[in-house]
Order: C-alpha cells, then structure tokens, then sequence
C-alpha cells in the first residue's frame, strides 16, 4: 500500500480482514484480558452487496469498570416515590441470607465495545456504552468520570476525538460513538509517522490494531503492548 | 432439639440481577406486538457465569433474547437457547402485569412458593439431577410503562429454605485445602469440564478425587458410582460470588438436594470460580457444612419455607428504571437534532452560537409560503420558540407552495393555517415550542367603521403584545400595508425585524435598522424601551452612525391599498416557485448573521466581499442589510440602503407619534391614507420633487407591482 497517496481509509472487505487479524492476535498474545469476537450480522436486503457475509463488527463486551470511592448520587433522576414499602413480612427475615452494604453495587458498572466499520467514512468507527448492573445506562458526564484520568485528558485536549450519541446501526439503540470524521486524516498521519508502518506491506491487519491503540485511550482501553509489537 | 454448637451458620451471599437495556426494549415490543393485555406468566431465560472478577460478582443476567421471540413458531416450553462457558442458562418465570397496582398487589409470598414448588418437585423427581441448572430457577415480576419508558421490577431466587440453618465447619480457599498436586489435577479438570461445549453451561457438578491425587469431573447423576469408588468427592457449583467468605446463593438449594435425595449430614463443597477464563482455586472456596434434615422433608407433598426476593440497596423492595433518554423516540429526535448542530460547530464553525438560536423567541407574521419556509429553516438551525400569526385558512392550492401544509388541511373549508402550521411543526419536530394565532394585522389604507373599530384596536394591542414578547419578528404578509404596522411596533421596541417580500420573478429581504430612540450603544432591549422618547428625540439627527432603513424607508409613497384595482393575477400569489424557498432560506440565515454579529442589530450593512480576511469574530461571513434577487438573472446583490427621516414606519417623527397617542394614531393612520404622508413630510417633499428634476433612478426598478407577493 502506498502511504503517500492513501488516504487513511479501508474498504469494509479490508475491515473484515484485519477483524478477524485483530481477533486471532488478542487470542494468542493476550489471554488475560477478556477476548474480542466478531458478531456477523445478516445482511440487509437492500443493501446491494457482492461481498460474502463481511458485514458485522467486533464486540468486547462486560468490562468492569470499578471506580474509585466517590460521591455516588441516587441513581435514576427518575423518581423512586411510593414503593409500597413492603406489606408486613412479605418475607421473614433469613438469618443464612447476607445482608451487603448498600453503597458496594452503586459504583461498578460495566461497558460495552463495538468496533463497527462506517461505510461513508471507510474507516472503523467505535461505539460505547456504559451502563450499571441494573442496566441504567450512564450519561456521558458520568462516563468522563469513571475513565482513568489519561484518558479524560485525551479526550477533552485532542482535535480528534468528539464523542456523539448516535442509534447503533445494529442494535438500533444508541450508544455514543467517537465520530469518524477525523479518522482517515489521523489514521494517515499514523502510518506516515511510524517509518515501519509505511514500509510494512501487511498494513491491512495493523491498520485496525494501530487505530485501537489511539482510540482506545479514550475510553480507558489498555492494548497490551504485545499486540503492537508484532507488527 | 439437639443443636449443633460447633461451627457458625453459614450465611449465603444473595445472587444478584442484571438486565441488559435490550431486555426491556424486547420486552416492550413484545408486550406491543403481541401479548397486549395478556398477563400470563412467560418463561424467560437468565444467564450467569462462575465468578471471574476478585471485586465483582457475577449477576444472573437478562438480556434480549432472555425473552422468546416474537414469532409464532414458538414452542410453548421455553425452548433455552444452548448456552456457552460464559451463559449457563437458567429457566426462569416472568409475570408482567398492565398496572403499577396490580404490579404493587401482586402476592409475592404465594408467586414465590409456586416457583419454590417446582424446585421441590424436581428435587424430589430426579429431575434436578439431570438438569441441575432447574435448581436456580428464578421469578421475575416487572410493570413496564411503555408512556414513560420506566420500567419497574423485582427479581426472586427462590430457595428452600433449612430449619434448623446448615451450618459451617470450614471454609478457606481451595489453594489451601488441596495439595499441590491434587490443586493441579483439580484445576485442569475444572478448565476441561469448561472447555467442552457439552459440560461448559452445567452449573453442577462432582469432583473426585483418587488416591493419587488424580482428579476427574462428573455429572451429578454419576453420584452412585462416585459413591461406591470411595474416593474424595466434592460438590462443585459455578458460584457467581466473589466473597472470601461466602458461598454463593446456588449452594443452598444444591444442600437441599444433596440432602433429600442422597440423605447427606455433611457436605464437602467446591464453590468453583475464575480468573482470567481460568480455575482459579486461589478465589475459589472448599468448606464443610453440617445439615440437620427438617423433619418435613421427607415427604414431597409438604413443602419447605422459601425465602429469596432479591434486596434492593439493602431493602426488601422493587426496583426500576428509567430507559426514556434510549427509548423515548422525541428525545432521541432532540438528540439527533442537537447532534447535527453541534457537528456543525465542531468541524466548520467553532464559534456557533447554539445557545442563542435554541433560546431565541420569534414571531412569524404571516404563515403562507414564506412563513412556512422560514419556519422550517429555523428549527432547522435549532430555533424552538416559534409564533406564527396569519389568519387566513388553508385553501387547496396552499399545500404545492406552503410547505408544512398537507391536503387534510384543506378538507371541510380548510384549518386555520396558523393552527395548522403548528401541527405540522410539531410533527416534524415534536420538541418545538410553536405557538398559532388567529388574527388579521390592520392596514392603513383599509379603513374600518366604527362598529370594527374595537376589534381592530384589539387586534392591535394584541400585535403590540406580541411583538413586544418575542426578539425577532419576520414580516412574511402578502401586502406593503399589512407590513406597515409591525415595522412600526418593532421600530418602537428595536426589535429585530426581517422582511421578505416577492415580486414575479424577483425578491428583496432585508433585514431593519435599529429603531430611532435608541442609543447605538444600548444593546439592551428593554433599557431601550424605558427610554423616554422626549430625551432621545433629538438624538435620531444627531447621530453620526445613521440607522440602516426599514422596508419602508425607500417608499415615496404611504401604504395605501394595493390590492384594490388589480388584476386578478396581480392580487393572486403569480410568483416563480422557487423564489419564496430562496428567500426564506435567505432570510434565517440573515438573522442568524445577526445574532452572532457583535454589534447586533445594530450592524453596519456590508456587501459582498466586504471581509477582507477570515475573521474569527464572523463566523458566518458578512451581513448584508438588503439582498435583492432576480431569478431571471441567477443574480444577487447585496445592497445597503439607510434610513429616512420621512419613512411613514420608522422615522422619529412617527414613532413619536405613536408613543403619545397609541391607538389613536394608529387608526388615524388606517382610516386616512394621505395622514401619514402629511405628518412625515413627504406631500411636501413630493411636491418639491416635481419641482426639482430628482433622480429617483435607484428605486425604479422597484415601483409598486413588484411588491405584490405571498
């Protein structure tokens, strides 16, 4: 691939491919951290396709996010009135049953990573949510947050990185997603900086593998260092 | 009875729920689709996983397909999805009731026993030997207002519950309890059992070990031959908890088998749990439990006490959420809507001003094609505070040209446009904030008897009101005279005032100069108007900046009546399609310049061209103050023309006017035409014209036809 006249983007076979690259590598160097896989999604009729069921994306989902002891809020804005609190023993009490502190659920919540490719833009595209045990999703205020205090500075200080509340094209819900409109241009100037990049003809399975590796700061997503390396 | 002393009672850690958000968005399409009002109970599948996280149990989850699908194909038994080493399925019952009260009134004790029943019975069959997972059967009962997208409920892990309570002889972590070799053979045991699709979703399970140390797992119902092997036996079970000192819930149920069916006092228990997708036998617990059999027990028919609603922060209560902000179609519209601004201001133009255009009143007067036009571009830009006066009803031509306008409009002698405006703009976007009013503007030139005359003095108090409570007014009328009144309201409180007017083929709009009592540098509406006028008469001549003109000011003539003696297709709307869209969009983005103009409505008139350099002040380029098309040209100008001291709407002279008199001037104005020519001065002037040879050559081109429009 010529770097000089490329410009950042792939086309959703070359996305295919360097998925399933990414998947095979996190199996083999990285068995600690929890696995991508790809979910393949039927295709939609109408969409006038040549391509052999590429469509589909990467998912990691379940990540735990334990944040650090803060000023956690009651929950839902959604008011909690009239529980009719319980009638008279509804249940006696149990004494092999064990009663958990309140506030040790409030703080855990878990986050889903959807790496879908965006055909207009022709690059991959990263949709996120964050959500607590009882499935409330977190606003994205909230979200700022609970990330490691790098990755809230990545986010706020770089041009390129503006997160959007968007339908999944998928799952038809929204998720926020880190916009793709800067990716190509970034994606460009990756390759070009890293000498070994450019010269390197596989860059189809390190495209998806370097774009992780900045994007994935944002969300507090740590790549191990192997998966780099072995480019 | 004979109490053991020995040992605590062991105290169990409540299996807890999570439900994915896709949960209730099937959930709810289902209860829209196809159940209805039907609330009979629905099987559901839950899953869970042995624990994997030190800080963080594992919760028995919900998800979408937790829910049997929509189609019929169905079969009546919830057929369970096979599972997988991080899903192990588990049956569960679902009862969703159409009320919060007959959610509230639903009897949890006796729902709960009827799930604690069919635990029993499979005890008691055999049948959980087989299918060990029926052993965490659990109850879910939910109350889903689809309104407001709450959705409200309560989980329970039904367990039989033992009278005396087990109790503990020990419990330490399995690393410690075997050697190192059994520890091996343990371990590589457990990760085969979970590697293997057939044994990966089996929650129970025996682990035996021989004398060398080699250990194997086995099925539940492999227990007679575990038995008679006489080797070490363990209960394993996947336990989702992640406490050092704590089993998890599915144990107790697990005891209750072990204890009915193979009539054991002492249990040796493995609570299996991972780390890494790995046995990890460091967080995993080996303990003993001593169980009294209750005297019941025996005999199936007599079932056991059951506890298991799920706690809540600690209280025996429901839960619920909120899912309005993902599910409520107008805020993910608002969402959207805001998104695509803010895309605007992120990549083109860092600094929009959004806040100004999304808090911005404005009055459209006028809801035909213009104001229909101009009404769609500013929500378009994110204006929500929208009022459009017209008085008019939908006729069965309007909908080609008037673009929030539909044929059911017109049927049955046709809405009120003003009224139907605000449906459409409602159903277009269901957060705007719009507003109709009924009502005609008076004219001068059309004079009113003395019965109307009160209606029409109303009618004006009511613009006057109007005018007064937004900040932007566009004049989108179909005369000169119905614009005159508004200019003059608007000259008189400094409104921002944008006019649209159509000719045949060509458009002017323009937006007024401020009004004349105002200091240029008193940007405050409403300081402006607690001005005394008497103080700043003088000032209008005086000031070195002039007032750019209002529609009016280039006029040698007062409004009088233009409609009478027309041809027909000189009173009917006779313009080239495309004009009225060009000048609405024209008009909206005008007003947009001005709300990010420093200066405001007080912004000097460019032309095009005018920037020299990129200014990050001007965001949106330069503002012009009259733009004047002509299609049959495919041209433009951008022109500046500035007020006039004998303008019949705008000068000091008649504003004044209007502040001493009010209404009474007004219908002066209206019943006699030639009084406002007289009071500002032009008769004279017009007389001295025709005296003097003046060059009137910039303004013919613009003589009265080409003010007929919409």
């Amino acid at each position: 691939m010529d770097i000089s006249s490329w410009d950042g983007t792939i086309s959703l076979a070359e996305f295919h491919a360097a998925a399933c690259a990414l998947v095979e590598k996190w199996k083999k160097v990285s068995s600690a951290s929890p696995p991508w896989s790809w979910v393949s999604c039927p295709k939609q009729p109408w969409v006038a396709s040549h391509e052999v069921s590429v469509e589909g994306y990467l998912s990691l989902e379940n990540i735990i996010l334990v944040s650090i002891k803060e000023e956690h809020d009651e929950l839902p804005s959604f008011p909690q009135k009239e529980e009719t609190s319980c009638s008279d023993k509804e249940e006696s009490i149990d004494i092999a049953t064990l009663v958990q502190g309140q506030s040790d659920h409030d703080e855990i919540c878990y986050y889903d990573l959807h790496i879908v490719y965006s055909a207009p833009y022709r690059v991959p595209v990263l949709y996120f949510r964050v959500y607590y045990s009882d499935g409330e999703p977190l606003q994205f205020e909230d979200i700022k947050k609970h990330l490691p205090a790098h990755s809230a500075k990545t986010l706020l200080d770089s041009k390129w990185t503006f997160i959007t509340q968007e339908e999944h094209p998928y799952l038809n819900r929204p998720w926020y997603k880190l916009h793709p409109c800067g990716t190509g241009e970034w994606m460009k100037l990756l390759f070009q900086g890293d000498v070994s990049l450019a010269r390197n003809g596989a860059a189809i399975e390190v495209y998806l593998i370097s774009w992780l590796s900045f994007v994935g700061q944002v969300v507090g997503l740590r790549i191990p260092y192997e998966m780099l390396n072995q480019l | 009875m004979a109490g053991h002393d020995s040992g605590s009672i062991l105290v169990f850690a409540q299996f807890q729920s999570a439900v994915d958000e896709g949960f209730w968005h099937r959930l709810s399409s289902l209860k829209l689709n196809k159940l209805g009002i039907d609330e009979s109970p629905i099987p559901i599948t839950g899953y869970y996983a042995p624990c994997s996280h030190p800080q963080v149990s594992n919760h028995l989850t919900l998800l979408a397909q937790s829910l049997p699908s929509e189609s019929n194909e169905q079969s009546s038994a919830a057929a369970m999805s096979r599972g997988n080493r991080n899903r192990c399925p588990i049956r569960g019952t679902l009862y969703n009731t159409n009320t919060i009260e007959s959610f509230h009134k639903l009897d949890k004790k006796s729902l709960l026993r009827v799930e604690a029943k069919k635990i029993w019975d499979d005890i008691h069959t055999g049948r959980a030997v087989e299918d060990s997972a029926l052993l965490s059967r659990f109850l879910l009962i939910s109350f889903a207002d689809l309104k407001k997208w709450n959705f409200h409920y309560w989980f329970a892990f039904p367990v039989l519950v033992l009278d005396p309570p087990a109790t503990l002889v020990d419990l330490m972590p399995a690393s410690q309890y075997f050697s190192l070799e059994e520890a091996e053979s343990v371990s590589a045991a457990c990760n085969e059992w979970r590697n293997s699709s057939l044994t990966a979703d089996v929650p129970f399970f025996l682990v035996s070990t021989d004398p060398n140390s080699h250990a194997t797992v086995k099925h539940l119902k492999d227990w007679e031959t575990c038995q008679s092997d006489g080797h070490k036996l363990l209960f394993g079970f996947y336990d989702p908890c992640h406490l050092p000192h704590n089993p998890g819930w599915p144990l107790r149920n697990y005891l209750a088998l072990i204890c009915v069916r193979w009539n054991l006092k002492s249990v040796r228990f493995l609570c299996y749990r991972e780390s890494r997708g790995f046995a990890d036998l460091g967080s995993s617990l080996v303990g003993e439990a001593l169980i009294t059999v209750p005297q019941g027990w025996r005999d199936h028919q007599s079932l056991p006490n059951a506890v298991g609603w799920e706690h809540n922060k600690g209280r025996q209560v429901p839960r619920s959420i909120s899912l309005a902000k993902s599910m409520d179609p107008t805020r993910l519209a608002i969402s959207a809507a805001d998104l695509n601004l803010k895309l605007m201001r992120w990549r083109a133009l860092p600094s929009l001003n959004l806040n100004a255009m999304s808090s911005i009143k404005c009055l459209l007067l006028g809801a035909g094609t213009l104001g229909c036009q101009v009404a769609r571009m500013l929500m378009a830009w994110g204006v929500r505070k929208i009022t459009l006066l017209d008085n008019g009803r939908v006729a069965m031509s309007n909908p080609l040209r008037q673009s929030l306008y539909t044929l059911d409009d017109c049927l049955n002698g046709g809405e009120f446009k003003a009224t139907a405006a605000v449906k459409s703009l409602t159903r277009i976007f269901p957060a705007v904030d719009a507003e109709g009013v009924v009502m005609a503007i008076p004219m001068p030139g059309h004079p009113v008897s003395s019965q109307e005359e009160d209606s029409v003095l109303e009618d004006c108090r009511r613009l006057h009101d109007l005018i007064d409570s937004h900040e932007a007014v566009f004049l989108l009328t179909d005369t000169r005279e119905s614009r005159w009144l508004p200019t003059l309201l608007c000259a008189n409180t400094n409104k921002i005032t944008i006019t649209a007017a159509l000719g045949f083929d060509s458009f002017l709009v323009m937006r007024h100069g401020a009004g004349p009592f105002v200091s240029s540098h008193d940007f405050n509406v409403e300081a402006a108007n607690a001005l005394s006028a008497v103080e700043n008469i003088a000032q209008a001549d005086k000031d070195e900046r002039q007032r750019l003109g209002c529609y009016f000011c280039n006029d040698v003539v007062a409004p009088i009546d233009s409609t009478a003696n027309r041809t027909l297709d000189q009173q009917c709307t006779v313009t080239r399609p495309g004009l009225a869209p060009i000048a609405s969009a024209l008009a909206v983005e005008l007003l947009v310049g001005i709300l990010h103009h420093p200066l405001g409505i007080y912004a000097e008139g460019e032309v095009a061209n005018s920037l020299t350099s990129e200014s990050s002040e001007r965001p949106l380029g330069v503002l012009p103050h009259q733009i004047r098309g002509s299609l049959s040209q495919f041209s433009q100008m951008a022109l500046v023309g500035h007020s006039s001291n004998s303008c019949t709407a705008c000068c000091s002279t008649v504003v004044s006017e209007y502040r001493e008199r009010g209404m009474e001037f007004i219908i002066q104005a209206i019943n006699h035409p030639t009084y406002l020519e007289d009071l500002t001065g032009l008769t004279e002037l017009m007389r001295s014209a025709s005296a003097f040879k003046l060059d009137w050559d910039n303004e013919t081109d613009l003589d009265e036809d080409d003010y007929v429009d919409i």
